[in-house]
């Protein structure tokens, strides 16, 4: 029993140490000038319960880093679906088969920073989608600081009469990329209101932004090329008829993004982006 | 994995053992095993949302296996478990993993009053509140402590352990540490006619985190405003005390657990953004939990009483993670396991932030026919707002080896919002009629029928639900059962409210130690529970086939 008292308090001691850790200060990292900009893919969901905190973690890098980051919003299969309260329905064809592509991932909202794989260890096949929205903006910050690789020049033509729009992109490359890179074309819209869940209420008066309404090219891009030559000049030219829908498609509120990846088996980083208004 | 260098140590260990076996005695030990494996064939079915999976829509086969072989040789046990998981959707329900390898190995060897443990332990401090390393394979859960462990027995009645390792993550181990220690025991006091007999004991752990999990965590801390920012530290601390006393027919299990500040993510905390708020963040706060059970049996009555109050206790490798990956510790749930399909299926799991939650359980046989038996309890969160509510009654009358019928009535409430995180739902309220008959032809067939209906205005709807399992000792047994939504309430993928029926059939086969089954199965969306622990699994449709042995 002496023993056992004396392993009791030693043990109420050992239990009762807290060390005072030293810390370095919380500090941001200093983001090279550079043109290279950062494209988040988001999934997301009108009746996802917790989407409004990542769509909040966007809005603040979005903020953070004027000019150099940009945003898609995409409103797949899981937990898209209308709340009781919504008007609009945002799902569509390529957001379900996108957001099917890059799976696996762990729930909403999750994000993808410039495609780039997520691994926990050498063994994991990693995944593209972080489900953490806290570490969206250091993956950011990570995708700052590399080289920037390639420019995009993008521009939309827009026929009111129509309602159509010629989308040109030029892409140029500043080294020489190796391997088969693919072009993808967004077409979002932000700046709709209307209800998504929040925790658990719904927010009938929520804005939804970039939120991604069709795309011009297959769901995972379009061959841009292989090998691609430093100085060459890209060049793709898309057409797209905005479609009448009361409440959405408003060609003042819609953007389109081109973006250019690397497609070499598991590495489908995103090179560069870029995003010019639909009636600019 | 470091499989070489596992297999050269089991070598030479087993050489070892074979050689002073020799030397001593004829016997050079006793292999033992088990093997068990799930293989599910998947048939898309978009009516019940079985679809929109990499199982679904191209793979079509998944399962998993695991084959565990042990050698036992007087104070020397040699452990080794073979794990594959092939297109599985246990690890994520909505997703496909694969992974094939040694899932665990450990050594124990006893040296007089010493027990030394190393490889992948599975142990636990009081009922688990500070510590559990433990497997829940239907819910990919094997959090073993990938480590060492030494336990010292203090005399007779009282032993003390030290260990120290990390904690697994499927064929990996997660970043950070797990240092610990239990002092327990067991005394007698009062006369030998009324004994009382105390069972204490006292436990502490302390987590470090990885400086890979801290910098995520500090990351996280960037983006917060200076109003939800805190200091990040590493280390956290928890210690349990903890003691069973028996008196007579009582008896009570009394246990309360501390944890230093510690870094956690809250799902309800509101976090302040540049332009308002949303909901969740990582918190750095100090946690506890106090447990008490009490039972009381005595001639045709038996009653067992618990409460729980958990305030902050998640507790895990690594703040950053989250559902059920990097848990260090077990909260049970206070509600009766059910085990009734329908009344299965709506069921708590514990939570780790807010809980205040009792449950009584009365039980009552009156001869040896007659049976009664309640349960009662409520779960809210400490704030007072209700989460669960149950109330289960079971009547059973055996008609001496000929038949027996079960029957009862349960009613529920249960909080959608916060266990299935759905916005805007209302509290699901069900009322729950069952009616379970066994019936014996002879010694060696008999016919058992269930019969559920479950009545509700929320979430899908009211159910209907009936099984029939016809047995033929010792080798087969056939079943055949249907779930029926008869007042369907929620839109099915194809956006109609439609009646769908649900049916399962198969059949398993015994031989000896060998149980196989085979099963057609559709199986509406629900919450799975395994051991205490649920989730959210997503609709299943295709066939289940099963096998386990023991040698």
């Amino acid at each position: 029993m002496k023993h056992l008292k004396l392993l009791g308090i030693g043990l109420i001691l050992l239990s009762s140490l807290s060390c005072k850790e030293l810390l370095p200060e919380l500090e941001d990292p200093t983001i090279p000038e550079s043109d290279r900009i950062v494209l988040i893919e988001e999934l997301t969901g009108a009746s996802c319960t917790n989407c409004p905190r990542g769509t909040a973690a966007l809005e603040n890098i979005l903020k953070k880093f004027p000019g150099k980051v940009l945003a898609v919003g995409i409103h797949g299969s899981f937990l898209s679906e209308p709340t009781k309260k919504s008007k609009f329905d945002f799902r569509n064809p390529k957001a379900k088969d996108l957001e099917n592509w890059f799976k696996p991932w762990f729930g909403k909202p999750s994000a993808t920073i410039n495609r780039q794989l997520i691994k926990e260890d050498e063994n994991d096949p990693g995944m593209l989608m972080t489900f953490s929205t806290d570490a969206w903006q250091a993956e950011v910050e990570k995708e700052l600081q590399k080289p920037h690789e390639m420019n995009i020049l993008l521009e939309s033509k827009y026929d009111m009469t129509n309602r159509n729009v010629t989308v040109e992109v030029a892409a140029i490359p500043l080294n020489d990329l190796f391997g088969p890179h693919k072009i993808s074309i967004y077409i979002l819209e932000s700046g709709i209101k209307d209800a998504q869940a929040d925790g658990p209420n719904i927010n009938e008066n929520y804005t939804f932004n970039h939120v991604l309404m069709d795309m011009l090219t297959k769901h995972d891009g379009d061959p841009l090329g292989t090998d691609l030559i430093k100085g060459q000049v890209y060049k793709r030219t898309y057409n797209y008829t905005i479609p009448i829908k009361e409440g959405l498609f408003d060609p003042k509120r819609m953007t389109i993004i081109a973006m250019v990846n690397k497609d070499n088996g598991v590495d489908k980083h995103v090179i560069q982006a870029k995003e010019v208004h639909v009636t600019e | 994995m470091h499989t070489k260098a596992l297999y050269s140590l089991i070598f030479l260990l087993f050489c070892q053992n074979l050689a002073q076996a020799q030397e001593t005695t004829p016997t050079i030990g006793t292999f033992s095993g088990n093997f068990e494996t799930n293989a599910n064939v998947f048939l898309r079915d978009s009516a019940i949302n079985a679809i929109n999976t990499p199982q679904y829509d191209r793979q079509f086969f998944g399962g998993e296996a695991w084959l565990n072989l042990n050698y036992q040789a007087k104070d020397l046990l040699i452990s080794t478990r073979f794990d594959m998981y092939n297109n599985s959707n246990l690890r994520i329900p909505n997703d496909s993993y694969t992974g094939i390898g040694i899932g665990r190995w450990y050594i124990k060897k006893t040296i007089d009053k010493l027990q030394l443990n190393a490889g992948y332990i599975y142990d636990q401090i009081g009922s688990g509140l500070i510590f559990r390393a433990f497997e829940n394979r239907p819910l990919f859960i094997d959090n073993a402590l990938y480590g060492i462990s030494a336990k010292y027995d203090l005399g007779k009645s009282w032993s003390v352990m030290a260990m120290v390792g990390r904690q697994k993550n499927a064929f990996d181990v997660y970043g950070g540490s797990l240092k610990g220690a239990r002092v327990e025991g067991f005394f007698s006091l009062g006369s030998e006619e009324k004994p009382i007999s105390f069972a204490p004991g006292i436990g502490f752990i302390n987590r470090t985190m990885s400086d890979e999990a801290n910098d995520n965590v500090r990351n996280a801390l960037r983006t917060y405003q200076d109003v939800d920012r805190f200091s990040p530290i590493h280390n956290a601390y928890s210690g349990t005390i903890y003691n069973t006393l028996t008196a007579g027919s009582i008896t009570l299990y009394t246990e309360a657990a501390l944890k230093s500040t510690d870094i956690f993510f809250n799902p309800f905390s509101e976090k302040t953004e540049i332009i308002g708020s949303t909901l969740g963040k990582l918190e750095s706060k100090k946690g506890s939990v106090l447990y008490a059970s009490i039972s009381y049996t005595k001639g045709i009555l038996g009653i067992t009483a618990e409460a729980k109050r958990t305030e902050n206790f998640s507790f895990r490798i690594d703040p950053n993670l989250a559902l059920l990956r990097g848990l260090i510790n077990f909260l049970n749930p206070l509600n009766r396991q059910n085990t009734y399909r329908l009344t299965a299926r709506y069921s708590p799991a514990a939570q780790d932030i807010s809980e205040m939650a009792y449950v009584m359980d009365v039980k009552l046989k009156l001869n040896k026919a007659l049976s009664f038996g309640v349960n009662g309890s409520n779960i809210s969160t400490l704030d007072g707002d209700l989460l669960f509510r149950e109330l289960f009654t079971e009547f059973i009358y055996k008609q001496k080896r000929k038949w027996q019928l079960t029957a009862g009535v349960q009613t529920v409430q249960y909080n959608q919002e916060v266990y299935e995180s759905k916005a805007d739902v209302p509290m699901v309220k069900t009322f729950v009629p069952y009616v379970d008959f066994l019936y014996r032809f002879s010694t060696k067939k008999s016919l058992r029928t269930e019969m559920q209906y479950m009545k509700t205005k929320q979430d899908f709807g009211s159910w209907i639900f009936g099984l029939a399992e016809f047995n033929l000792a010792p080798k087969w047994s056939f079943e055949a059962s249907g779930m029926y939504n008869t007042e369907p309430k929620k839109e099915s993928p194809r956006g109609k409210l439609e009646k769908i029926f649900y049916p399962t059939a198969g059949f398993v086969f015994y031989n000896k130690s060998q149980r196989y089954s085979l099963r057609y199965v559709k199986q509406v969306e629900g919450v799975v529970c395994s051991g205490g622990i649920c989730r959210l699994e997503p609709a299943f449709s295709g066939v289940r086939a099963t096998m386990n042995t023991t040698f």
